[in-house]
């Protein structure tokens, strides 16, 4: 089990992405960068932000890391949820493109180029729940 | 007399200037009974808007007529009165039209150049022109200081609520327990709010704003977002009131209001800047409603009655009362946050 979000697992998503026939195929013509942040919940065992970034270009995860904040301000794109929305992302619970439009997860850079890498971004969302995950303050 | 004046960026003196005179026929002079210091002069006791040493200052005040000019007609000599921190022409389309904040002739008291150069209300006397317009008699049954506030911060509360659509039933979200979060607060509970949620970051605040009726959530250690969701069922407050006025502030208010909501932004807004998804917005459905300054004059007789009825209570914002000499003091206290509300008594 690695723990959401930490190196261990975001070392086996990347895995993952790149294993993924799917995501290939889908992600063809997505490039750039994504700095996903995990809001802050104090009251949840989440002290901070953290922030996972992904450097996702012609269906491939080049790289993939934890990184500090105002690293992840200079992505192309970022996305950002308190952390148990994204626990409801990661579970399945939460369509993350619905999620964007309604605002649930807030997303700094072209929103309609996401839009139309929906698949893409579907085979995400899928394969987050492959990895066998542990969630902070869970219970 | 005696008066509040600027003397430099973070020091304000008390000291002797000229007795105000009626200037113009619609102009009265009015003897405070008690001053208040506002958030926004402290603008000015920080610099960041144009007051030049020895100009008065003030806004927020509670007194008696001590005269008028020939022709005031709605006020007279030992009337007790509150004053309108917006001093409007009440003759230009807008004021006719009740939206005395966007009065073509719009000034402030004790605001420099920046409000036409009238003299400041933390003084013994203050002139007030179109006293007809720009004074309210306060009922018997109001003390000065519940009354006080009706000038500015309490009505700019009642202003935000009544500019919401609040609803029967309806949670309310008030970022920023400030003085005119708190006042908000009330009204929206007045206002048939179902729940009000305080979002500070000021455990006194947050204080202060469960006392009247409040749930105070602490955002330094809870996310805002999963807070407010948590007590709606996961769509986000109804109606959001921004009564902070920083971008931070703005974008949490968009962040907790539900899809189909009302953000209401009465806090003061200058040069900020952030990224919109508008698509995002127009998906959401949002209404944004920037209130901008409160139109005082057409809110002020309900939020005074709110007062007499006890809807609204001012008390519990009250920390210190001080003589009008000790206004350094005041301003220290309210500046470094030991002061949620300073009166100065001339």
């Amino acid at each position: 089990m690695a723990l959401f979000p930490s190196e261990e697992w975001i070392t086996l998503y990347r895995d993952l992405i790149n294993g993924s026939e799917e995501y290939r195929e889908a992600g063809r013509t997505w490039e750039g960068d994504i700095a996903f942040v995990f809001e802050a919940e104090p009251d949840r065992g989440v002290a901070e932000d953290l922030v996972a970034w992904l450097d996702l270009r012609n269906g491939i995860c080049h790289d993939a890391r934890m990184i500090e904040a105002e690293q992840g301000a200079r992505a192309e794109y970022e996305i950002r949820a308190p952390y148990s929305r994204w626990r409801e992302v990661v579970l399945g619970d939460l369509d993350p493109v619905k999620g964007m439009m309604q605002g649930k997860l807030k997303v700094r850079g072209d929103l309609p180029n996401i839009v139309r890498h929906v698949r893409a971004a579907n085979e995400l969302v899928h394969l987050t729940t492959q990895v066998p995950t542990e969630f902070i303050g869970a219970g | 007399m005696r008066a509040v004046v600027y003397r430099d960026v973070g020091r304000v003196e008390v000291c002797e200037v000229p007795d105000p005179e009626i200037v113009e026929p619609a102009d009265a002079i009015v003897r405070v009974g008690i001053a208040a210091i506002c958030g926004s002069d402290l603008h000015f006791f920080h610099g960041k808007a144009p007051l030049e040493p020895g100009e008065t200052i003030g806004h927020e005040a509670v007194g008696v007529v001590e005269a008028v000019g020939p022709e005031v007609r709605r006020v007279a000599p030992g009337d007790r009165v509150v004053v309108s921190f917006v001093i409007a022409c009440g003759d230009c389309w807008f004021c006719l039209n009740g939206q005395t904040q966007l009065c073509e002739d719009f000034r402030n008291l004790g605001a420099g150049i920046f409000g036409g150069s009238l003299g400041g209300a933390q003084a013994e006397l203050v002139r007030v022109p179109v006293a007809d317009v720009n004074l309210l008699r306060v009922p018997d049954e109001v003390q000065d200081e519940r009354a006080l506030f009706v000038g500015d911060i309490l009505t700019t509360g009642v202003y935000a609520a009544g500019v919401a659509g609040i609803s029967p039933g309806d949670t309310v979200a008030v970022v920023g327990a400030g003085p005119v979060g708190f006042f908000a607060i009330q009204a929206a509970r007045a206002g048939g709010a179902g729940e009000v949620l305080a979002l500070d970051l000021e455990p006194e605040r947050l204080v202060l704003a469960e006392r009247v009726g409040a749930v105070p959530i602490d955002v330094r250690a809870r996310n805002a977002q999963t807070a407010v969701d948590e007590r709606t069922g996961g769509r986000g407050a109804d109606v959001v009131i921004d009564a902070v006025g920083s971008a931070p502030a703005f974008e949490r208010a968009l962040d907790v209001v539900r899809r189909g909501g009302t953000v209401v932004v009465v806090g003061m807004y200058t040069s900020e800047v952030i990224p919109a998804q508008i698509g995002v917005w127009w998906t959401r459905a949002i209404t944004v409603r920037f209130a901008g300054i409160c139109p005082v004059h057409a809110w002020w007789e309900r939020a005074i009655d709110a007062v007499r009825t006890g809807e609204i209570d001012p008390a519990p914002l009250v920390s210190h009362r001080l003589p009008l000499e000790d206004a350094a003091l005041g301003y220290e206290l309210f500046d470094t946050r030991r002061a949620t509300k300073v009166l100065l008594r001339p």
